[in-house]
């Protein structure tokens, strides 16, 4: 085996082996270097690749093509539908760790600096059946957000202790306070009149005071849908 | 034969999941994550991603009795995925954005920050081109061996193993590592 070729099965897959290549490194110490810097790049590589990319949405000078939406509708029908169909199925104790993993997929939303206005606020809470007191110009960013199986209100507040991301789960019933700590985030979900509250923020840390105005400051509606 | 109407998950929701098809509802919702994982480092692109999966499980759903092996299930919607990956690109001219001007990469809880080793990394990888990019991705996240992604991608082994060693020879340079010499051409190896 020629040092071509051995680079050349090193580079597109440095964890594997044969006896050619085996043998041809025993001899060439250019190539067993080679390999060597190359399994250390993969460690790196497969590490890079654990998560999704950390990109925001391709921005569209336009409007989407009509074939889009069709397809966003197609999709969220399809979606409504699938979850409706594993809804009963699914395990109880993993909300936490879908909380965790929906704000992991919106990095933007801890980013935002300006306040969001009572009318995206308004649109965020539509649909959800609930109001909040919240006053707007702690809210920095203010989605309807689909999370197991339903649109849900997914706020984040500014606090003394940076972004707090506010999840209201309506169809989401907890008997009792749960804390989390994931990702390096801490989190905590609390029962509410009607569903639970979900709060997570970067770091270590007590969230507990904050779930509590929460309690207070959202309310449910009685003709939710 | 099933005594429900097997062409959809969308079927046999309304009555609940029959019981004989509560495992492979299972199994797919199981996936999710990891397909969608493994379609948006394809897609590049989220809401792409997510249509992609969700239109991958309906596939799946529908064949779902081809699936005779429970432990073949990840290569068989791996596969399934990318193939709708492909006929997305078939189907549809998308949009084609520059990546400098559309993509905005920002730090993520959890994830590596603007600057570090890895996130330069991962930028690099979603700046490979796509015939070096998407073996690479059915390699290291989907698992397949070189003669599988040759299969898949109808091309040579020999040809498989240049994007493969192409695509780790530009992320070489991105991690300080010199780039070393181009693969020989395909018809030159065993």
């Amino acid at each position: 085996m020629s040092c071509d070729e051995a680079r050349l099965l090193i580079g597109a897959d440095p964890g594997a082996t044969t006896p050619a290549l085996e043998e041809h490194l025993a001899t060439c110490a250019g190539c067993a270097r080679f390999r060597d810097e190359m399994r250390s790049l993969d460690a790196d590589i497969r590490r890079a690749l654990e998560r999704p990319p950390d990109i925001a949405r391709l921005r569209s000078a336009g409007p989407p093509p009509a074939w889009r939406q069709w397809a966003l509708a197609a999709s969220v029908v399809l979606a409504s539908l699938a979850v409706c169909a594993v809804w009963l199925l699914r395990p109880s104790d993993t909300l936490a760790h879908e909380v965790v993993a929906h704000v992991q997929e919106e990095p933007r939303s801890w980013l935002a600096t300006q306040h969001v206005s009572a009318q995206g606020i308004a649109q965020a809470l539509r649909g959800a059946g609930v109001a909040l007191d919240v006053t707007s110009d702690r809210i920095r960013y203010a989605q309807s957000c689909w999370l197991r199986g339903h649109y849900v209100p997914h706020l984040v507040i500014q606090t003394a202790r940076g972004p707090v991301t506010v999840l209201i789960l309506r169809h989401e019933q907890v008997r009792a306070r749960r804390t989390f700590h994931e990702a390096g985030m801490t989190g905590i979900i609390v029962p509410a009149e009607h569903g639970s509250i979900a709060l997570l923020a970067r770091g270590a840390g007590d969230l507990d005071d904050l779930a509590g105005q929460m309690q207070h400051q959202v309310h449910w509606l009685p003709d939710a849908p | 034969m099933r005594n429900s109407e097997p062409g959809s998950p969308v079927s046999s929701i309304g009555g609940g999941v029959p019981a004989a098809d509560a495992p492979i509802t299972r199994l797919l919702e199981s996936m999710r994550p990891e397909l969608l994982r493994f379609a948006h480092w394809l897609a590049r692109d989220r809401s792409i991603a997510e249509d992609i999966v969700q239109e991958a499980l309906l596939r799946a759903w529908r064949s779902r009795d081809a699936l005779k092996d429970p432990g073949a299930a990840r290569p068989w919607l791996l596969t399934i995925v990318r193939r709708e990956h492909a006929r997305l690109y078939e189907r549809k001219r998308l949009e084609l954005v520059s990546l400098e001007e559309a993509l905005e990469t920002q730090a993520s809880p959890g994830f590596p920050e603007p600057g570090g080793e890895l996130f330069a990394l991962r930028d690099a990888i979603m700046r490979l081109p796509i015939q070096y990019r998407e073996p690479l991705i059915l390699q290291v996240v989907g698992g397949f061996s070189t003669e599988e992604i040759a299969r898949e991608l109808a091309l040579s082994a020999t040809a498989v193993l240049t994007r493969l060693f192409r695509a780790r020879n530009k992320l070489r340079v991105i991690c300080g590592l010199t780039a070393v010499p181009d693969a020989p051409a395909p018809e030159s190896l065993p």
